[in-house]
């Protein structure tokens, strides 16, 4: 589904605050496969993210998309096939506009804006469905300015979105980071439940050995713009968050080496 | 739950009750303006010159506040406005194309100003400090060269009817009306021209293209997330935006029966301090009482400007600064008041 050949970001190149966020990077993602990311602050991991949604470029490599090299296509072309859901609720939402307005938006998705109406009677079915099944109540408040909501709500509309038209790729940065326990627990069911609904591919950025042992299929350790380590398999099904910690920790304590050794 | 909602609102009677008490104001307001207008000796021409004068609030309204685009570009779009259909309607076009043809100019100067911040990446601030003053010397060639174009006896949307609504308003109410006759017609013609613009707009700002320009302004990351060019939308929006100043322009120059090089001069800071006129005593809450407060409140500011003029008894040559100190006391005075209420609320 999504490939990527050696794909490299520098940001400020050639000044004293060049950093190598990314460093000749390659992943292969399969079709239906759900894959977290972890790794410390800095690493990259959003980065990546972006490079994939096309907020970065990359200064050199390839990214494909279901066979489609997109290593060129701006942004908004892109969302066409690619959902994003990330750490700050206020991100994915349109404060000032109601919940029908902004899922409206969303399912302008892959067509022409044009001249009809914002908000369709037709839609208001389909909105009420999807919200229906995160039984939060929302489908009775369409009409509630998003700005009203709480974080985890916000986050939960952000989900709906980005899955309403069903993309090809779904990417998560750290979107359970910013909520309450609580809170975090229901947008990390109502994750799983459509990505299965959906049979969507995954990749989800998170700081909980818990989420990374828990979800998916496959998990990556990324540490200073490469990926450190993957677990998959057998190994990934055994996996225990205090196996995770150990080895982020061991690799932790080599950076901190390097960079107390670059420093010297 | 954490994120469990509380139980769904009567939003249908929220709704009602906001669109009543915006109703209520703006009643009280227009009683309170009328009753001003009356005892402070106010000719009612100036309301006729805010209405002329409002589509430019409506600019401002869109530029800032739906788009969230610092944009002064109306000082020169306004300009252009009237330049393109005094020339026009000086060489015999029927008012109604030059003002179509006014809207399509200023839909170019909002272009430009959109093409420089998206291309170059300069803010619209300076983006359109650059565009205005490119727009100064187009507008002179517009022109013809000259800085004033004098419409005397050419047929505008105003004298087309002023002789006739004359007769009829001296035949009905008696001769003492004859002074006020195109006082009169001009709140009638641009009030309803006003209305229709205001209702088109509407309508426009509630398509799908609406919601993507009126979503860009709040968060233009979400608007490319959809998949929708936001750049796209900033051009359209700073398109119809000055478009709707040019029209102004327009209007305003068959108002005056000339057009000048410096019409324009110091209109932002009018257009701001319409929307927040507007904001301040209507309290908008929907897209189409925003719409209403911003062409509302360039009444109200034209109205006030006319009352202390009257009431100072103040030649036409301070007409700037008695600008610059009414804009100053819309912005200054809603911040004064916030100030000294946070105090208030520390010494409790
Ligand atoms: N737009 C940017 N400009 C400059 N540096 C950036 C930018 N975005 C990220 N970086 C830097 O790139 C590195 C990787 O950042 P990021 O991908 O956000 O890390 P992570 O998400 O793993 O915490 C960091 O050192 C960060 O400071
Ligand atoms: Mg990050």
């Amino acid at each position: 589904m999504l490939r990527l050949e050696n794909v490299s970001v520098t940001f400020n190149a050639g000044t004293p605050n060049e950093v190598k966020a990314l460093q000749n990077l390659s992943l292969f993602v399969e079709d239906g496969e759900f894959i977290t990311v972890i790794g410390s602050n800095g690493a990259g991991k959003s980065t990546l993210f972006n490079v994939i949604s096309g907020a970065v470029q990359a200064d050199s490599g390839r990214i494909e998309l279901d066979g489609k090299d997109i290593s060129y296509s701006p942004e908004f072309r892109r969302s066409h096939d690619i959902g994003r859901v990330f750490q700050d609720p206020r991100l994915g939402t349109c404060p000032g506009l109601t919940i029908r307005e902004n899922l409206s938006l969303a399912a302008i998705h892959g067509r022409n804006v044009g001249l009809r109406r914002d908000v369709k009677k037709a839609e208001e079915a389909w909105f009420f469905e999807r919200l229906q099944h995160q039984h939060l109540g929302l489908e009775h408040r369409l009409d509630a300015d998003v700005a009203l909501l709480s974080g985890g709500q916000r986050q939960a509309i952000t989900l709906v979105m980005a899955t309403l038209t069903k993309p090809k790729l779904l990417l998560l940065d750290e979107h359970t980071a910013a909520l309450d326990p609580n809170a975090a627990e229901q947008v990390v069911a109502l994750t799983t439940e459509l990505a299965e609904a959906d049979d969507l591919c995954v990749v989800m950025i998170t700081h909980s050995m818990q989420q990374a042992c828990e979800l998916g299929d496959r998990v990556i350790m990324m540490n200073r713009g490469r990926i450190e380590f993957e677990i998959s398999g057998e190994e990934r099904k055994n996996l225990k968050p205090a196996d995770l910690i150990d080895r982020f920790h061991s690799l932790q304590d080599g950076t901190e080496l390097s960079d107390a050794q670059l420093l010297s | 739950m954490a994120i469990n909602s509380s139980a769904a609102e009567p939003q249908q009677a929220r709704d009602s009750g906001m669109m009543r008490s915006f109703l209520l104001r703006g009643i009280v307001l227009a009683l309170v303006i009328a009753a001003f207008m009356r005892f402070g000796n106010v000719n009612i021409g100036a309301i006729g010159q805010g209405l002329g004068y409002a589509l430019a609030g409506v600019t401002v309204f869109i530029t800032f506040r739906v788009l969230g685009f610092v944009d002064l570009t109306v000082d020169g779009a306004f300009p252009i406005g009237g330049a393109v259909c005094a020339v026009l309607i000086f060489g015999g076009v029927r008012a109604e194309i030059a003002i179509l043809a006014a809207f399509v100019a200023g839909s170019l100067t909002g272009l430009a100003t959109a093409l420089i911040d998206i291309v170059f990446k300069i803010e619209g601030l300076l983006a359109s400090i650059i565009v205005i003053t490119g727009a100064y010397t187009v507008t002179l060639h517009i022109m013809g060269g000259k800085s004033n174009v004098p419409l005397l006896g050419k047929e505008t949307m105003i004298s087309r009817h002023s002789k006739d609504f004359r007769n009829w308003l001296v035949e009905q109410f008696g001769d003492q009306m004859r002074r006020q006759s195109t006082n009169l017609l001009e709140i009638m013609i641009f009030g309803l021209l006003v209305i229709v613009i205001l209702v088109i707009l509407y309508w426009f700002l509630r398509t799908e293209v609406g919601l993507a320009i009126r979503a860009t302004g709040k968060n233009d990351q979400m608007v490319r997330a959809t998949g929708l060019n936001h750049h796209l939308m900033i051009i359209i929006g700073l398109m119809v935006a000055n478009g709707l100043a040019a029209l102004a322009g327009s209007m305003v120059v068959q108002q005056f029966g000339f057009a000048d090089v410096s019409l324009g001069f110091g209109l932002i800071i009018r257009g701001l301090a319409a929307v927040i006129i507007g904001e301040v005593l209507l309290r908008p809450r929907t897209i189409g009482q925003m719409l209403i407060a911003a062409a509302g409140g360039m009444l109200v500011f034209d109205i006030s400007r006319a009352w202390i003029f009257s009431a100072l008894d103040l030649p036409t040559t301070d007409i700037q600064l008695v600008s610059a100190l009414v804009v100053l006391a819309a912005l200054g005075a809603p911040r004064l008041f916030d100030q000294w209420r946070s105090y208030r609320q520390r010494q409790n």
